[in-house]
Parts: structure tokens; C-alpha cells; sequence
């Protein structure tokens, strides 16, 4: 199975100052599903950044969906962006958009009519059970649910690889589990790679996982 | 509220800057009518032993555009002499010749000053009447009175301009989140700026508009019903319609570049 994501020698920092990832060889293939764990700033999140391309690497090669993220050009990241599903803890919404809209932004970015717009909207919104809250504004839905429509935003556009960033941190456990739900359905029904960054791995995983951790030096390994 | 909130706190600022523009175009339009006017009604008279032609003049000051000769007749007969009189004749050939001679702009009193020295350089000119101080204190009047316009104008327009840089703050605030998760998501600068875009031209059309009816009104309800001369004889001065289109066109340049100093700065996180 072809690689998704595969890095060599990868080291990261901000502004080049002290090194946060350093050395990372690893490579996520086609299908694959990963939780990266590792304690409070140990660089999970710097990590992700770098594959849609937020960070990019001071050294070594780091290539996502077949392009070179060090020499990437503007319009191939944006190219690259437009073809990842991204889940963040803070959800990330439009708050002046209505749920319909949110849903909807990566089609809406890439030029998509309305009426595709609509019936994706609807069929997403099933899939994540909000169904009927369309018209609402994501302050006036609670944090499970506007994680969901983060969820379903990420889904839009059937995405080869879904990256998440502590997806459930400011969920309860119930809509924590609609959550992991998703996200298993996603790699296992549409073979999506989806890559978690977490800092507890649930208790119940209905499918076979990787799962990476990054240790207070910054050197990334795969728990096996 | 919000939104007419949003809006007006652009629109203000804009048309402040606009009205100063239209201001300065239509002070502009109505001093260049007036300082033709000056520039007409002014004249310097010379007087010279023999006959000169305006290459002769020109040959001493390029500001010398017309020379109008004061027929020596007419000179007697302001003196009250008859054509009967025997004396007529030789006090005729006696006399110099005199010219009236118009200027090819407004000078400055230091440049009017260089026109005179020039022509005294000749040998043929015997005498020149300026009118100096007459011109003088017109144009120091005129000067003032434009140096105190373009002043204020110049003073509104950097204020506005600071009004507008501190709203460009508040669409930073408004925009900022929205435009960086169109980003994350590989919207293009275009489409990320389009909502904001679509704003700042709705303003500028709208400041425009209104600033364009301002003048509009002014000219047809005020300067038309004014017993001031100056006024009425700029009436049409005071607004053209080709002015909506200068203020279109600035308005929107002016918030294309707001646009952009916006957009510029919104950083991913």
C-alpha cells in the first residue's frame, strides 16, 4: 500500500530556535489509522501542523500525498489543504456562518454548485446526527455538536486523510464516543487515513491502530 | 444594529476623505475660473520711445503674451484737444508710445517683480507701471485663501485616514478567525478576502453616492439661490457628474488598499 505521509530525518521547530521534533522516521500509509500521544509539549500538535502544511520542517524530508512539504509552492498547499479533512479541540467554526454553511466550506472553497452544496450538507449532517439544525449558528449548539459539525466539515470532500487534533479534549464521554464512532467509520468504511493527536487513547477502539508517542525529547517512536 | 454599526464606522471616515477630495477638485475648478479672471483683468503698462512689436517685448521676458498698443489719438483726446488745434500734431509726434501688456499667467509678485527688471534692461523702454501693490494684495488674498483650504483639507484627510486604519483594526478582529480556517482549508487570498471585499465595496459605493448628493444638493439648492456673485458665476464649478465617477474610482482605491493592509496581516496560527 502506497505511503500518505512518510518522514526522514524530520526536525521541527518554530522560528528555528530550540528543536521540537527531532530526527522522526516514520511512514502512514493508505488506510492506516494513528494516535500520536506523548505529554504536554512534547510537539504532538507541531507535529500535525507540519503535515498540512502550518509548520514547515527545518530538516530532513517530510512528504504528504505525494508532495514535498519543504519546497511547497502556495498554490499546491492550497491544492493539498483543499483534499484534507482537519479537526481541531476549539472546533474551529465560522460563528457568523450558519451549520449548513460550516459543513459545507471545503466544497464551497472548491467551487461546487449549490445544489451539490445541499444535498452534501444534508447527507452529512445525517451521518453526524444534526440532522434539522442546518439554520443554526454554532454558538447556539453545545461543544459535542459543534465538534460533530467540525467532524462533518472534515468529511465534506471525502478527504484521503483526516488530521485531528485532540478531537474529544473538551468533550464528555458520550459525545466523546459519537466522535471516535466517526472517525473509525471514516478510515474503516471509506479507507480514509486519519491521524489523532490525543492524550488517552479510548478505552474501547473498535478497529486495528497505530499509535506513535513523542517523548519530552522530541523523538517520535511507534508503540507496537 | 451590528451591522449598520459596521458599515457606518467605514462609510464616515471614507466620506470625510471624499468630501475633502470633491472640495479641493471644485476649489480647484472655481480659483482656476478666478485667476483667469485676474489674470485677464491685469495688465502692465510701458511706455517706450520707439515702436515696438510683441517679438520685441518677448525678446526681454517669455511671460509677455499680448501687447496691446493705447493709440495715441485716444490719449489726446482724453486731453481734451481738437483736431483743429495746431498744436495737436507736433505734441503727437512728441509723444512716447504706450502699451498695455497682458501676462501669459498669474505670477508670483517676485516673478511679476523679474517681468519688470527684464524690460527696464532695454533702452528703448522708458517707464512701466505694474500696478503692484494693487496685484499684490490680491494675490496675497488668493493665496492665503487657497494655502488655508488645501491646509484644512490636507488636515481632514490624515485624520480620516487614522479613523479608517483603526476600523481596518475592528475588520482584523471581525475577519481574522474566519479568513485563517478558509486558509487551513485552502481557500485561495481571493476568496478568503471576498467577504470583506464585497463589504468595502458596498461602503465605498454607498460613501461615494452620498458624498456626489451632498455636492449635488449644494449646487442646485444653495449656490443657485445665493445672492453672492462669486457663487452663481461657479455654479457649474460646483459639481459635474464626471465627479461621481473620480469619487467612485478613489473611494475604492482607497479601501482596496484597507482591503489589503487587512488581509496582509491576518498570520496563520
Amino acid at each position: 500500500m502506497s505511503n500518505v505521509i512518510t518522514a526522514n530525518n524530520l526536525t521541527l521547530s518554530y522560528d528555528s530556535e530550540e528543536e521540537i521534533i527531532k530526527n522522526a522516521n516514520f511512514s502512514i500509509k493508505k488506510g492506516d489509522f494513528v494516535f500520536i500521544t506523548g505529554p504536554s509539549g512534547s510537539g504532538k500538535s507541531t507535529l500535525l501542523k507540519s503535515f498540512y502544511g502550518n509548520l514547515t520542517p527545518d530538516d530532513g524530508a517530510l512528504v504528504v500525498g505525494g508532495l514535498d512539504m519543504i519546497d511547497i509552492k502556495k498554490d499546491k498547499l492550497q491544492e493539498l489543504r483543499s483534499h484534507l479533512g482537519i479537526v481541531f479541540q476549539d472546533y474551529r467554526l465560522i460563528n457568523e456562518w450558519t451549520v449548513e454553511k460550516n459543513v459545507v466550506l471545503p466544497l464551497w472553497i472548491s467551487g461546487y454548485s449549490e445544489e451539490v452544496q445541499k444535498t452534501q450538507a444534508k447527507r452529512l449532517l445525517h451521518h453526524v446526527k444534526l440532522s434539522g439544525k442546518e439554520e443554526k449558528y454554532p454558538m447556539e449548539l453545545s461543544g459535542g455538536e459543534q465538534q460533530r459539525v467540525g467532524v462533518a466539515r472534515a468529511l465534506a470532500k471525502n478527504p484521503f486523510l483526516i488530521l485531528a487534533d485532540e478531537p474529544t479534549g473538551n468533550l464528555d464521554e458520550y459525545s466523546s464516543n459519537v466522535i471516535w464512532d466517526l472517525m473509525e467509520n471514516a478510515c474503516h468504511q471509506l479507507d480514509t487515513t486519519v491521524v489523532v493527536v490525543t492524550h488517552r487513547i479510548p478505552m474501547v477502539f473498535n478497529i486495528p491502530y497505530r499509535h506513535f508517542t513523542i517523548d519530552e525529547n522530541g523523538s517520535v517512536y511507534e508503540i507496537h | 444594529m451590528k451591522f449598520i454599526k459596521t458599515h457606518v464606522s467605514l462609510i464616515f471616515p471614507l466620506m470625510a476623505i471624499l468630501l475633502g477630495l470633491e472640495f479641493f477638485i471644485v476649489f480647484d475648478r472655481t480659483t482656476d475660473t478666478f485667476e483667469k479672471n485676474l489674470q485677464n483683468g491685469y495688465s502692465m503698462m510701458v511706455v517706450s520711445k520707439d515702436e515696438m512689436s510683441i517679438d520685441d517685448f518677448k525678446s526681454w521676458d517669455k511671460h509677455i503674451e499680448q501687447v496691446i498698443e493705447l493709440e495715441k489719438v485716444k490719449i489726446l483726446e482724453r486731453l481734451q484737444m481738437t483736431k483743429e488745434d495746431e498744436k495737436k500734431m507736433k505734441f503727437q509726434d512728441s509723444l512716447p508710445n504706450f502699451y498695455s501688456l497682458k501676462l501669459d499667467g498669474y505670477l508670483t509678485v517676485p516673478e511679476l517683480e523679474k517681468v519688470k527688471s527684464n524690460l527696464e534692461k532695454s533702452d528703448n523702454i522708458l517707464s512701466i507701471e505694474s500696478f503692484q501693490s494693487a496685484y499684490q494684495s490680491k494675490y496675497e488674498l488668493f493665496s492665503f485663501i487657497k494655502f488655508a483650504f488645501q491646509t484644512f483639507i490636507l488636515f481632514m484627510s490624515i485624520i480620516s485616514f487614522f479613523l479608517i486604519l483603526k476600523q481596518m483594526e475592528v475588520w482584523n478582529f471581525l475577519h481574522a478567525q474566519r479568513m485563517k480556517i478558509m486558509e487551513i482549508f485552502g481557500a485561495s487570498l481571493f476568496l478568503r478576502s471576498k467577504v470583506l471585499i464585497n463589504m468595502a465595496l458596498i461602503d465605498a459605493v454607498i460613501s461615494a453616492l452620498i458624498t456626489s448628493a451632498i455636492f449635488y444638493v449644494i449646487q442646485n439648492v444653495w449656490v443657485r439661490g445665493s445672492q453672492m456673485d462669486i457663487l452663481r458665476d461657479n455654479v457649474d464649478a460646483m459639481f459635474a457628474f464626471t465627479d461621481i465617477l473620480i469619487l467612485l474610482v478613489a473611494s475604492i482605491f482607497v479601501v482596496m488598499v484597507a482591503v489589503y493592509l487587512v488581509v496582509v496581516n491576518v498570520k496563520e496560527e
